[in-house]
């Protein structure tokens, strides 16, 4: 277990026995939105290069940072070329589309690349070289989704929730991004990213070669509340549930982890098990020492996926 | 080595003198048979004297003749005796409490006065009754919340785990009670302290100039010493508040050959919900609980026993197996024995412990446990003795057996059980120490010292060899090396002097300076904002050095008022520490393996200036405290490699505590705080990757910028239950009403600012939103009520 997962669990712990117990102290903390200066900085290129073999066209964007209140969407950096060297020196070349947003298509039913090889990215704009390395990780298959009840009391409804189930493969050194999508809607705030290193939340943690741990395999499960913060049940008759397990190398996987440590912020009485706000990691480098500065990431890595629809209550497993 | 012990044994024969005799024996308080801590023995003629130590044992080596000896204690009524010493002459005495509170005191010239005659600088004493008297969060007193009034002591905030003192880590305070290490001082997060305020009696914080006595951490040492328990009669305290309940029973034992003190204390939310809340009666608990006791005995004349222990513990439980929990206990074992007139010694046996819980899943198929602690069995023989009026010398050792258990952890994913636990870790902290209290001349007094501390780490276990530093990326383990059972893997050791020199300039005032290095080789390793319970303590190995420090400290006391009804002094102290420990971005420090990896190591830097006035006599009494100072890490790796300002730092901290009696049975405290904002990181810009908002700091720089300052201001009324019945006859019983408010004008004070995409979910493609927001975790006014009683 990390220290961003013990911190969500240790939050989640927190947030349901103060709401519980009805402590005084939690209805004494209050927090307001300010608008505090912050220190101007010079823009610098952000590369979003993610790369996978559905059999889709993939996407590299190239966007620059922005001051942080400033909400719009980040300006496209036009004008670069963008090339995936693999290993054996075929090249892709992307294209820019849309300002800032570089495609490869595949060809007739091919995917992108093959597992087990290595890519080299190479980003050429204003005069300086971007690069970058990665190599395609594999993914076991999904198994199975179900759903399962999880009974209300005075506090909470009755929940339906949904569980993947998939098992590691054997070697250890594997690690994984599952995306959720409900009703095809991907489920993408900070607190839903979920990341495994092999069946566990960590390398340090050694689930190996089993089926993942109940927490990821559950982490597939939005909590979100109404307007009066009522929590709403994850999954109802008639919702669609869609999980993909992404391969991510292990830069990716610590890049993940600080990024959920840095984002996913829920306030309260979780701010004592907060750590000082940093920069996450990048693996994009500039090739010139002394050159602009970058951040962002590029990943390449094999995905599978399965879907379910939760057509009655008939489909409850037990749970 | 040899020599070291050689002098030891040699010294107190060598100063030895002839023909003379030795007053001894103890002071105690004649309603409870309490000794008195730091009590005057005062012999006009000579202009000399002696205080008691934490026993209330007192020793004077004199020519033979008769004196005039006066016995004093602040709040007691001096005893004067006329004594015709010939010979060795033990003399226990009690002094009576002085009558009511409100008649003035008038203090007599032959009274010593703490600040300005006595040696010890950077040190501040709380006796309980203090304590009791400062408003207090949901009106419950505690030692920890106490001591923040006082100069140099500071918090990140409300809710956070234990005290900051001179710019020292949480971790890097000693917290003793009854001499048992205490790892987590803390219930409820931080609001509150462990310490149960019915059963202590002294308290006292040491800033610096800490005696050789004392090492293992770099800071502080705070000194929590028990009540004994009142060996004339039997009494029963308690108080019902809004938070615990407390009940204490202390009484004689033996004929009033020993005594025993038993006091519990219990929170009881949970207790008053259950009717209302199901879940309570399926297992969930959200409660905290602790118990201290103690027993003493009396052998003979020469010869006492002490029992102590504490046990305690937070529990927050969702359900039957989910949830965590956390709890101290510890026991000590004391035993007294006057070797002769001159010779005290003090044996003591110390066993302390600190785990929690966490667990998850409430399915057998699926469910994660894991259980963490420290515990150490420490032997202390510890020896005074008192040469003559101008010499004390204190000398011993000490032995600290330590186990670490990181994590004793498994994890059962679909019915499969994988054990994820870490290594035990076992070492041996050892100490000797030889100190010397001397008194130069009736106005310079000097204690020096020296503390050899060595530190040694046992298998069965492994060290690693890690890659070097690259700033912000983890170090991987390159070799490991292991080592058997019992087989030794490390060793350190550290010298460490003390010095500290009082010079009276005149009556009324003095200068004061000193000097204190001291090592610490276990560590709490802490990331987070504020220190919380689920902290790891790990040792020094191979890769995580000793942390050092060096402290000078230089103070100004005066004493001013026609009664000298004003204490005043100032100190200036500078620090400097060295292999202090901070965190690569990201670290992963639970249940990790190579958790050294995730370390980095630096120096520190932290200096400031303390004013404290005090005003002890009268209606209103009170004191200002004012802090300016500045602490400061430089970490490879950190903030460009730059100096940067610690968590806790707070320039500016001016604490104000009150207390006025309005009437016979009313009186009024209050304490008002202003702190400027503690350091924090702001981003300056954002990008997103992968859909998720993340920000930057484009400088790549560490606390860049402050919160808004805090302050505060608490007020309570303290309301004396009537002392005689409706009859005319006097009660027996006394009890009193606290009334109180916290935070009276209802700041939102911050403890956090973060930043943070809205909570809503972006559909891709959309622009996201960020956000700033203030935390503040007492964010209203708090007005609480408790009643006390004592029968």
């Amino acid at each position: 277990m990390n220290g961003n997962e013990y911190m969500k669990a240790a939050n989640r712990f927190w947030m349901k026995c103060l709401a519980v117990f009805l402590i005084p102290a939690v209805f004494y903390s209050c927090e307001d939105v300010i608008n505090p200066k912050l220190e101007n900085a010079e823009p610098i290129l952000v590369v979003d290069a993610w790369i996978n073999n559905l059999p889709d066209s993939q996407k590299i964007y190239l966007t620059r940072t922005q001051p942080y209140f400033e909400h719009v969407l980040p300006p496209g950096v036009s004008g670069a070329t963008v090339t995936i060297t693999d290993e054996h020196g075929t090249v892709y070349n992307f294209t820019e589309k849309n300002p800032g947003e570089y495609f490869w298509a595949p060809a007739g039913n091919t995917v992108f690349g093959e597992v087990g090889l290595k890519y080299s990215l190479t980003i050429q704009v204003a005069g300086e070289t971007f690069a970058a390395e990665s190599k395609m990780g594999r993914v076991p298959p999904v198994d199975s989704i179900t759903f399962y009840m999880e009974k209300g009391n005075q506090f909470i409804d009755d929940l339906y929730l949904a569980e993947f189930w998939s098992t590691d493969p054997e070697e250890p050194g594997d690690s994984y991004w599952i995306k959720t999508f409900k009703n095809g809607l991907w489920l993408n705030k900070p607190s839903e990213i979920l990341t495994a290193y092999d069946a566990g939340f960590s390398k340090g943690s050694s689930f190996g070669g089993v089926q993942f741990i109940a927490p990821i395999r559950r982490g597939i499960n939005p909590f979100d509340t109404d307007e009066n913060d009522r929590l709403l049940s994850p999954y109802q008759v008639g919702d669609s549930v869609y999980v993909q397990i992404h391969a991510i190398s292990e830069a990716s996987f610590n890049f993940l982890n600080e990024v959920a440590i840095q984002t996913n912020r829920p306030g309260g009485f979780g701010e004592l098990f907060s750590t000082p706000l940093a920069n996450v990691s990048t693996n994009i480098r500039n090739t010139a020492a002394g050159g602009s500065k970058v951040v962002g990431f590029f990943n390449v890595g094999a995905v599978s996926g399965l879907g379910r629809k939760f057509n009655s209550l008939d489909d409850l497993a037990e749970n | 080595m040899r020599s070291f012990l050689l002098f030891i044994l040699l010294l107190p024969f060598g100063l030895m003198a002839q023909n003379r005799a030795t007053l001894s024996g103890y002071i105690k308080d004649s309603a409870n048979g309490e000794a008195l801590i730091g009590a005057t023995v005062y012999i006009r003629s000579l202009a000399t004297g002696a205080t008691t130590n934490v026993y209330g044992f007192y020793s004077l080596t004199l020519d033979p003749g008769e004196y005039e000896v006066s016995f004093s204690y602040v709040g007691y009524t001096t005893r004067v005796k006329t004594i015709s010493l010939k010979e060795n002459t033990r003399l226990d005495l009690e002094l009576e409490v002085e009558g009511r509170q409100l008649e003035e005191v008038v203090v007599s010239s032959e009274k010593e006065e703490q600040g300005t005659k006595s040696l010890a600088m950077s040190v501040n004493r709380l006796d309980i009754k203090t304590i009791t008297r400062i408003p207090a969060f949901m009106g419950e007193a505690d030692v920890i919340k106490s001591l923040q009034q006082l100069p140099g002591v500071t918090t990140v905030g409300e809710g956070a785990s234990g005290f900051n003192v001179r710019g020292g880590s949480v971790g890097q305070n000693l917290i003793l009670l009854d001499e048992a290490t205490v790892y987590n001082s803390s219930h409820l997060l931080g609001f509150f302290s462990v310490f149960n305020p019915d059963a202590v009696k002294d308290t006292k914080l040491y800033k610096g100039a800490i005696p050789a006595q004392f090492g293992g951490r770099l800071a502080s040492l705070l000194d929590v010493r028990m009540k004994e328990g009142n060996n004339k009669r039997h009494e029963v305290n308690g108080g019902i508040g809004s938070i615990f309940s407390r009940a204490s029973v202390e009484g004689p034992l033996f004929d009033g050959g020993g005594s025993f003190i038993v006091a519990g204390r219990r929170s009881y939310a949970d207790i008053l919900a259950r009717p209302f809340v199901d879940i309570l009666n399926e297992g969930a608990a959200l409660n905290f609980y602790d118990l201290t006791g103690k027993a003493n005995y009396n052998i003979n004349a020469r010869n006492r026993i002490f029992v102590s222990g504490y046990t305690g513990r937070d529990k927050f439980f969702f359900d039957k197996q989910q949830g965590f929990s956390w709890g101290n206990n510890t026991g000590t074992i004391r035993w007294n024995k006057i070797f002769n007139d001159r010779l005290f010694t003090n044996f003591s046996t110390i066993f302390s412990k600190y785990d929690y819980a966490l667990q998850f899943g409430n399915t057998e198929r699926d469910n994660f446990r894991w259980k963490s602690s420290v515990q150490n069995i420490t032997f202390k023989p510890a020896f005074s003795y008192f040469i003559n009026t101008s010499n004390e010398l204190s000398f011993g050792a000490e032995a600290n057996y330590y186990s670490f258990e990181p994590a004793n952890a498994y994890g059962t994913s679909n019915g499969t059980r994988i054990d994820i636990g870490l290594p035990e870790k076992y070492n041996l902290e050892t100490a000797l120490y030889l100190g010397n209290n001397q008194k130069l001349s009736s106005t310079v007094a000097v204690e020096y010292g020296i503390r050899y501390s060595n530190f040694m780490a046992f298998g069965s276990g492994s060290q690693y060899a890690y890659n070097d530093t690259i700033p912000g990326t983890r170090r991987t383990p390159v070799a490991e090396k292991t080592f058997a059972r019992g087989e030794r893997m490390i060793t350190y050791h550290n010298f460490e002097p003390r010095f500290s020199i009082k010079a009276e300039l005149n009556d009324v005032s003095s200068v004061k300076a000193s000097y204190t290095r001291m090592s610490q080789y276990v560590h709490l390793i802490s990331n987070t904002t504020a220190s919380n319970p689920l902290d790891v303590w790990t040792p020094s190995t191979n890769n995580i050095k000793p942390e050092t420090g060096n402290q000078y400290a230089v103070g100004y006391f005066r004493d001013l008022g026609e009664d000298r009804a004003y204490e005043f002094s100032v100190e200036a102290y500078y620090r400097s520490t060295e292999n202090q420990i901070d965190y690569i971005d990201g670290a992963d420090l639970l249940i990790n393996q190579y958790l050294e990896g995730d370390l980095l190591s630096g120096i520190g830097r932290a200096y400031g200036m303390e004013l404290y006035l005090q005003k002890k006599v009268g209606k209103l009494t009170g004191w200002i405290a004012y802090t300016l100072a500045r602490t400061e890490l430089k970490v490879n790796g950190i903030n460009n490699n730059e100096w940067y300002a610690a968590r806790y730092d707070q320039a500016h901290n001016l604490k104000l505590s009150g207390f006025y009696d309005i009437s016979k049975r009313w009186s009024a405290s209050a304490n008002f705080t202003f702190v400027s904002g503690t350091p924090a990181t702001f981003p300056t810009s954002r990008y997103v990757v992968q859909g998720i908002l993340i920000p930057y700091n484009a400088q790549d720089s560490r606390n860049n910028v402050r919160l808004p300052a805090y302050h505060r201001l608490d007020v309570s009324f303290r309301l004396e239950g009537k002392t005689v019945k409706a009859n005319g006859k006097p009660r027996r019983n006394t009890d009193y009403w606290v009334f109180g408010v916290y935070n009276l004008y209802g700041r939102r004070n911050p403890f956090s600012i973060y930043f943070t995409q809205g909570s809503d979910r972006v559909a891709q493609g959309s622009p996201i939103n960020s956000e700033a927001r203030q935390l503040s975790i007492i964010g209203t006014i708090v007005p609480s009520v408790s009643y006390n009683f004592k029968f």
